[in-house]
């Protein structure tokens, strides 16, 4: 009930936001192997570089960019009277993140798997 | 609440450009990363503070976040002030643990 | 006559719930023709007098005054009373009509909306004039009264109220018909206490916890927008203090 583009963007904000969350806490242990020495921590990022990971970073790069943009909209709204032009702020928030998820995600997947 | 929401939108200013920072020295153009790409950046003093003032605002935005997440639900709410004491100390663990690893990428001598 | 003019059948679905007889709410559907300007609220009358007596909704003034008719109706909330019935009919001339959610059901359409008018009386939804107002009238310029065009026509219909999601989350949030009316009294340069105010929706379970998802602006029947009031609300609340000295400078020239 309800679904409106306001309450879409709301369900995924506080999805990304808690997905981003949770990858904070793990990518700040998973860097703490730097406190170990150069080797460890060398051991340690081996393990994330396989294609599979990769792939799980580009959904990562696209939980942050609309993360960010949704934000950037509501302080839009926050900011100035365009609570009119909310669908149209939305659906250009949406496709920027989408735009700059394909445009940083392309390369990332040739790298994983090695083409190009 | 008025200070929180302060805080929230000012982080969430700064995040925007160290969030685009970030991703454009550390990961772009995407390739392997070991200790040696890193300390390229890292060995710079003004780097350090970066990233540290980066881990900072993350962490403000990414915990008072969860804390809003939690207390919404009308269930979790009389709880909410314990939640924040546990979440305090989760932020300042992190933010200690982070900044010692930030500190740790110095040049083997 | 015209294709326009001609009655057309309406397969109307009404959520049924007795809580004396029934475990749950269920649909029920009525056959209902429909000439043209038949409302919802003509087709709810049409269904009680005609079908079924023992279908209940609220409904009193029949032209968008009095507020007490919102329904939702296809997922959306509206008045049924200046809500034509043929702009909500699916292609399958068919409609959906159910009570106000968030809120407990009393008999079919009607919901108990006690907490609805609890939180409105939290805001203190009432004028404070200033202790010395003497017998001479109030000059509002246009423009404070223009500021306040999209808050004061409200008719407390509840349908922003019962689209929510974050009255659905936590019922002790203020809400967006609280707010809506904070903010015309906050704004009102008639008001002689709008720190009071302010200081009371920046608590925890006011303007903050809106979390700008635009359902109140869109379900309003009136045009009206909570959203807009919410923001310039957090705004105000920043510099509270400051807001109630220019309101008092304000005052000494009404």
């Amino acid at each position: 009930m309800f679904k409106t583009t306001g309450f879409i963007s709301f369900v995924l904000r506080r999805f990304t936001g808690v997905v981003l969350v949770l990858y904070l806490l793990t990518h700040i242990w998973v860097l703490g192997a730097a406190n170990q020495g150069v080797e460890a921590f060398n051991r340690r990022m081996e393990l994330f570089q396989s294609p599979v990971t990769i792939t799980l970073e580009v959904l990562l790069l696209a939980a942050v960019v609309y993360h960010g943009f949704d934000g950037i909209r509501l302080l839009i709204v926050h900011y100035f009277n365009v609570t009119d032009q909310r669908k149209s702020l939305f659906y250009a928030a949406f496709a920027t993140a989408a735009l700059l998820t394909i445009v940083g995600g392309v390369p990332m997947l040739l790298f994983a798997f090695g083409i190009g | 609440m008025t200070r929180f929401f302060q805080v929230q939108r000012y982080t969430a200013i700064l995040l925007v450009v160290f969030m685009a920072l970030h991703m454009i020295v550390v990961h772009y153009p995407p390739g392997h990363i070991d200790f040696g790409r890193v300390i390229e950046r890292l060995e710079n003093p003004v780097w350090k503070a970066i990233d540290i003032a980066f881990l900072l605002t993350v962490l403000v935005h990414g915990l008072s976040g969860a804390w809003v997440v939690l207390v919404d639900i009308g269930k979790v709410n009389p709880f909410r002030k314990v939640l924040a004491v546990l979440i305090a100390i989760v932020g300042v663990a992190a933010f200690i643990y982070g900044t010692m690893t930030i500190i740790a990428f110095q040049l083997p001598t | 006559m015209t294709a326009q003019e001609q009655t057309i059948q309406a397969r109307v679905h009404i959520q049924r719930y007795n809580p004396d007889v029934d475990r749950k709410p269920y649909l029920q559907t009525f056959d209902v023709p429909v000439p043209q300007g038949m409302t919802i609220l003509d087709a709810l009358a049409y269904i009680k007098a005609e079908i079924d007596g023992s279908v209940t909704f609220r409904r009193s003034c029949r032209h968008a005054i009095c507020g007490s008719c919102a329904v939702n109706v296809n997922g959306k909330n509206m008045l049924a009373c200046n809500t034509p019935l043929r702009t909500v009919l699916t292609k399958k001339n068919e409609v959906t009509i159910r009570p106000l959610s968030f809120q407990p059901i009393i008999k079919d359409l009607v919901v108990d909306r006690s907490a609805f008018w609890e939180q409105y009386l939290k805001v203190k939804p009432w004028l404070i004039p200033p202790e010395n107002s003497g017998p001479k009238e109030y000059r509002v310029t246009p423009e404070e009264v223009k500021a306040l065009n999209r808050a004061e026509t409200c008719i407390m219909c509840g349908a922003c109220y019962a689209s929510c999601q974050v009255v659905a989350m936590n019922r002790q949030y203020i809400g967006p018909h609280a707010l809506l009316k904070a903010f015309l009294r906050v704004l009102d340069p008639r008001d002689s206490a709008p720190a009071e105010r302010l200081e009371l929706v920046s608590g925890t379970d006011g303007v903050f916890r809106c979390h700008t998802i635009f359902n109140c602006i869109d379900a309003c029947p009136k045009n009206l927008n909570p959203t807009e009031a919410i923001e310039t609300l957090r705004k105000l609340t920043q510099r509270r203090l400051a807001f109630e000295k220019e309101r008092e400078e304000r005052q000494k020239t009404l």
